[in-house]
């Protein structure tokens, strides 16, 4: 029937997305026109050219980009690299020539610091908000419902059960219980 | 009176908002900051395009104020700041050239000395020649050390060695009224 030939549909759909959203992650193989001797330089490698972005392009990094200014700081990263040079160092080779923004961690200044500072403010200030408006919620002795009916407003004066109202309710829902 | 505040919130928060994007309607898409302005200009020891057998130094920008001009053959843009570059030339203005080289593919060797100089005259002769002489950057090494990611770039260099201005892009005559004039 045409809902089952959906779902078989919808299942080749799904499937074909999933493999499309997929197959990037693929294309990560090891570079293979860079060489190190030593497996750990390759893994500084890889981790810097996954860091660093091309200041061309400046959505991309000097991994993917093809651009000839990536080309040229992979080649600078990868002769650093194979010199001996540490993660940091080259970091900061490339950022005394390219500005902190070459790297993809920004780092910690007092107007970078609002990055992190104000989700975490936002949140605060969103259950501080919250928190007040769940008071104002429960405090139904001072509505102007109650005050209208007689009472003073404060909750010790609030009117005790009231045994009439109460049996008239438990008739009415005893009466549409048969309507269940 | 404070219900016509809080009202207001909305509204004040588009305007400011609205503010907000017709400001980044006028302003650069890329993120550009020059490391280079305000600091020496870093070692330099490259040959001269025309004659290899002759190498500058940084003593070449010593004494008078000087625009250092990234260009290239392949740079499309270069040939249409030229005949402005030259303009500038013939009212007094010190143009030194850097050969920005650029191959076809990074990994294979680079092209002839002789075929690259006959471009270079040639282009020169069509458009204008405004420099006084071109530097060779043959590996790009020298345009990685001022910060270069492309052509046409142009530095303002003073008297003392110092870049004071770092411009991505042409130079055309809103530019030079705009970033340059002001020093000459």
């Amino acid at each position: 029937m045409t809902s089952v030939m959906c779902q078989s549909v919808r299942y080749l759909v799904f499937m074909s997305l999933l493999l499309i959203w997929a197959s990037p992650l693929s294309l990560q193989a090891a570079d293979t026109t860079f060489y190190f001797d030593e497996p750990e330089k390759s893994a500084v490698f890889r981790e810097l050219t996954a860091e660093l972005r091309c200041p061309m392009c400046q959505n991309q990094n000097i991994a993917d980009s093809n651009a000839m200014i990536a080309l040229d700081l992979k080649r600078k990263t990868y002769d650093l690299v194979r010199q001996g040079q540490s993660k940091q160092e080259v970091i900061d080779y490339m950022k005394a020539r390219y500005g902190d923004f070459v790297h993809y961690h920004p780092p910690v200044t007092p107007v970078t610091v609002w990055l992190w500072l104000f989700p975490v403010l936002f949140v605060a200030f969103a259950v501080v908000m919250l928190i007040r408006a769940r008071l104002v919620n429960t405090d139904h002795s001072n509505t102007t419902v109650n005050r209208a009916a007689g009472g003073t407003g404060n909750v010790a004066d609030s009117p005790a059960a009231d045994p009439e109202l109460d049996a008239n309710v438990s008739r009415a829902d005893a009466l549409m219980d048969k309507y269940k | 009176m404070k219900k016509i505040s809080i009202l207001l919130l909305p509204l004040a928060a588009f305007i400011g908002v609205s503010g907000f994007f017709l400001k980044g309607l006028f302003s650069e898409p890329r993120y550009e900051v020059s490391i280079a302005v305000n600091k020496p200009l870093p070692t330099l020891s490259l040959p001269d395009v025309m004659e290899p057998s002759k190498v500058y130094d940084t003593g070449i920008f010593k004494g008078q104020k000087t625009l250092l001009n990234v260009w290239g053959v392949w740079c499309l843009t270069c040939a249409i700041e030229l005949p402005y570059l030259t303009q500038l030339r013939e009212n007094g203005v010190r143009i030194v050239g850097l050969y920005y080289q650029l191959n076809t593919d990074a990994d294979f060797d680079q092209k002839p000395m002789p075929q690259l100089q006959q471009e270079i005259r040639d282009m020169l002769a069509k458009h204008g020649d405004p420099y006084q002489f071109n530097i060779l950057d043959a590996n790009r090494s020298y345009g990685m050390d001022l910060g270069v990611t492309g052509a046409p770039e142009t530095f303002l260099v003073d008297e003392q060695g110092i870049v004071r201005v770092h411009h991505i892009g042409d130079i055309n005559p809103r530019v030079w009224s705009d970033k340059f004039a002001a020093y000459f």
